[in-house]
């Protein structure tokens, strides 16, 4: 059998297995070890268990605090990639000092800031939150939770030295940051775990897309080793995407589905969405990222030789068909988000919730970028390459535009909860959100012009370099700076916010300046859509009647001052027809009283 | 006819929230010690700037690209953080 559908099977039927066993539990085992990962999370840490708080939400704080700072790291380090793409000798005074810039190693750096460092740690952070709330229980340790965010962010400065140097002292810098990075997912794992096992109540799906995500990075990890992926180019290319698929995707799939209904106040609009959405993610294969498997060479050091990309024909179907399917848990997913957050007639904005824009964004961006990435590396499983020269682009965007906005927006969301407080300004979180946005958007897509041009020029065999392309190089990597910029706004108003932001018993501040004093009623409407229309508790709702005279606009002065009282009709039999009758004050008490 | 002012001359008040206007006079305030720098290349042609004509040079070559500028401004997001952090952790 061929390698990609040999790790498949190997990681649908483990995945199977631990789903079964989470779900019934270990039989007679389960209190031995219940009791044993207790231990190991707080009490065999020692003494290091009191260098940190084990305040309840103190380790969702900490990781998504940590996440927010890396999302500066991660965007710098792509700003700088893309500006020594066109300029390569721009740090070059760098090099006294024994540090010689390179665009691509700078590039890794930026991929591994960004996943690792940010989106997996306002994932993990998020899941702290919300994992527990859906099993209706505690954090299993905080103290651990709160310790461990510290290892990950060690693990990934690890991994960032790493791809800057590998080798140190003669060790293998990459591989020692993946094994950190293991030991701490391992603990992050067996915390959620227990807090499922102390659960109260059956958990909602969004909170198994986190579970099933955390649990297959480490089985994945096994598999690719027993199955050989790692050392071969196909399966190398396919551990890689399941990673960004099994990990990445559904991970924030689950924290941004619960994000979507906690922001908006409506509930999750379908659940078989949400499990077409968890189904598609382990079974399908996620065409987001690199068009090689070099992260996986390097996360696993001594065991992977380097390979360059080849598929055997059976690899090639496999894989291809596979890939295709992902539209099918990214629609759902898609949808579910967008429909949820605007309930069943209108979006209400919500102060409180600033994370609610970036939510949207990552929503409407992962369609595009799904299939862009999708013809990309089609191409390259068919060994056509020729879409080769905006895969790096379409990489970035998809961690820019998708993976960073959903799980930022979803971290955003439970900001309020988590600390207590809102966040400093409504004002610089949607600067913030402008400038990351424009920044992405802008920047990225001039830099994929300049990619198209470079393709096209290479086809036709042109040896000089084009003069407009670096130009747009250039232009996209200043606009790029936005996220930057965006990355350090968002992260002061949160470290600000958290000493001197409101608190979430006062009454918020509304992030709109249009006050509506009046709300004329012209026909049944929902609370929801007056209050979307910009009316407060203060709004005086004013039932009246629209003006049928065709082509005649209804004058509101004329209706404000003949605002007519609402008259009640009680429905009854007379004579086996049903009929009506004005309401008298029994009626109504009576119907008061039903009401209670 | 005395005017008795001893109640408002004898204690001091500060206002906890910061003007939004404060900001202004700092950045008038840098614009006039930019002016006065260009102001002395005029009324001192040749003469060089003391100090900082010593200094520039020992930085030429090192920020000859404009990526310094766009460093610049990360570095002071970076620090703003931090010294937010510490400002609001040793505050009384």
């Amino acid at each position: 059998m061929d390698i990609v559908l040999t790790t498949m099977f190997y990681f649908w039927i483990s995945l199977f297995i631990v789903f079964f066993l989470i779900q019934r539990g270990l039989w007679i085992f389960s209190d031995v070890a219940k009791g044993t990962v207790s231990f190991m999370l707080e009490k065999a840490l020692g003494p290091g268990s009191d260098l940190v708080e084990g305040r309840p939400g103190s380790g969702a704080r900490s990781w998504i605090f940590q996440g927010t700072l890396w999302l500066i790291l991660a965007s710098t380090f792509t700003f700088i990639s893309m500006w020594l793409t066109h300029d390569p000798n721009a740090l070059h005074s760098l090099a006294s000092w024994g540090f010689v810039a390179n665009a691509d190693e700078l590039a890794s750096a930026g991929v591994y800031a960004t996943i690792y460092g940010s989106v997996s740690m306002l994932v993990i952070g998020s899941s702290f939150h919300i994992i527990p709330k859906l099993a209706g229980t505690e954090l299993a340790s905080e103290t651990n939770a709160n310790l461990v965010s510290f290892v990950w962010t060690i693990s990934v400065l690890v991994l960032v030295v790493g791809s800057q140097n590998n080798m140190i002292l003669g060790i293998e810098i990459i591989p020692l940051g993946t094994a950190i990075n293991a030991i701490a997912l391992f603990a992050v794992i067996l915390n959620q775990l227990l807090t499922f096992a102390n659960r109260t109540r059956k958990m909602a799906l969004p909170g198994w897309l986190i579970l099933i995500a955390l649990l297959s990075n480490p089985i994945l990890s096994i598999i690719s080793i027993i199955s050989g992926a790692v050392d071969d180019s196909a399966g190398q290319w396919l551990s890689y995407h399941l990673f960004g698929g099994a990990f990445i995707f559904a991970g924030v799939a689950g924290v941004a589905l619960y994000a979507s209904s906690f922001a908006s106040g409506n509930p999750l609009w379908s659940k078989t969405l949400v499990g077409v959405t968890l189904f598609g993610s382990i079974i399908t294969i996620n065409p987001f990222g690199d068009i090689h498997g070099q992260m996986v060479m390097d996360a696993f050091g001594p065991l992977a030789e380097n390979n360059v990309v080849s598929f055997s024909n059976q690899d090639m179907l496999a894989a291809t068909f596979l890939m295709a399917l992902v539209s099918i848990p990214v629609l759902a997913f898609a949808s579910n988000m967008l429909i949820t957050m605007r309930g069943s007639d209108a979006f209400v904005d919500s102060p409180d919730y600033p994370g609610n824009a970036e939510l949207n964004l990552g929503a409407w961006a992962i369609v595009p970028i799904v299939l862009g990435s999708l013809f990309v590396q089609t191409d390259t499983v068919s060994g056509t390459l020729e879409l080769v020269g905006i895969a790096n682009s379409m990489s970035v965007m998809s961690g820019w535009l998708v993976l960073v906005p959903l799980s930022l927006g979803a971290a955003l969301s439970l900001y309020p909860e988590l600390t207590g407080r809102h966040l400093f300004s409504n004002s610089r979180a949607r600067w913030g959100y402008l400038m990351m946005t424009g920044g992405a958007i802008f920047g990225l897509s001039i830099t994929m012009v300049a990619d198209f041009m470079d393709m096209a020029l290479m086809e036709m065999m042109v040896e000089d370099p084009s003069a407009l392309s670096e130009e747009l190089r250039k232009l996209g990597s200043v606009m790029f700076y936005g996220v930057v910029i965006g990355a350090i706004l968002h992260s002061l108003n949160m470290v600000t916010g958290m000493f001197r932001g409101e608190l979430i018993s006062q009454k918020s501040v509304n992030s709109s300046s249009i006050s509506v004093e009046s709300y004329f009623l012209v026909s049944p409407m929902t609370v929801r859509r007056i209050l979307a229309s910009g009316a407060d508790l203060d709004t005086e709702v004013c039932p009246t009647e629209e003006d049928n005279v065709k082509g005649n606009a209804t004058s509101l002065e004329q209706l404000s001052d003949s605002t007519t009282p609402t008259k009640l009709y009680v429905r009854y039999k007379k004579e086996g027809k049903w009929t009506w009758r004005p309401a008298d004050g029994t009626d109504i008490d009576k119907y008061m009283t039903e009401q209670g | 006819m005395s005017i008795n002012t001893t109640d408002s001359a004898d204690v001091f008040l500060q206002g906890e929230k910061e003007p939004s206007g404060s900001w202004v006079f700092i950045v008038v305030g840098t614009v006039f010690s930019l002016s006065f720098l260009l102001l002395y290349s005029i009324l001192y042609p040749g003469q060089d700037l003391p100090v900082i004509s010593d200094l520039i040079p020992v930085f030429s070559g090192v920020f000859d690209s404009g990526i310094w500028f766009f460093i610049l401004g990360i570095m002071i997001g970076i620090f703003s953080i931090v010294g937010r952090l510490l400002l609001e952790a040793t505050s009384e």
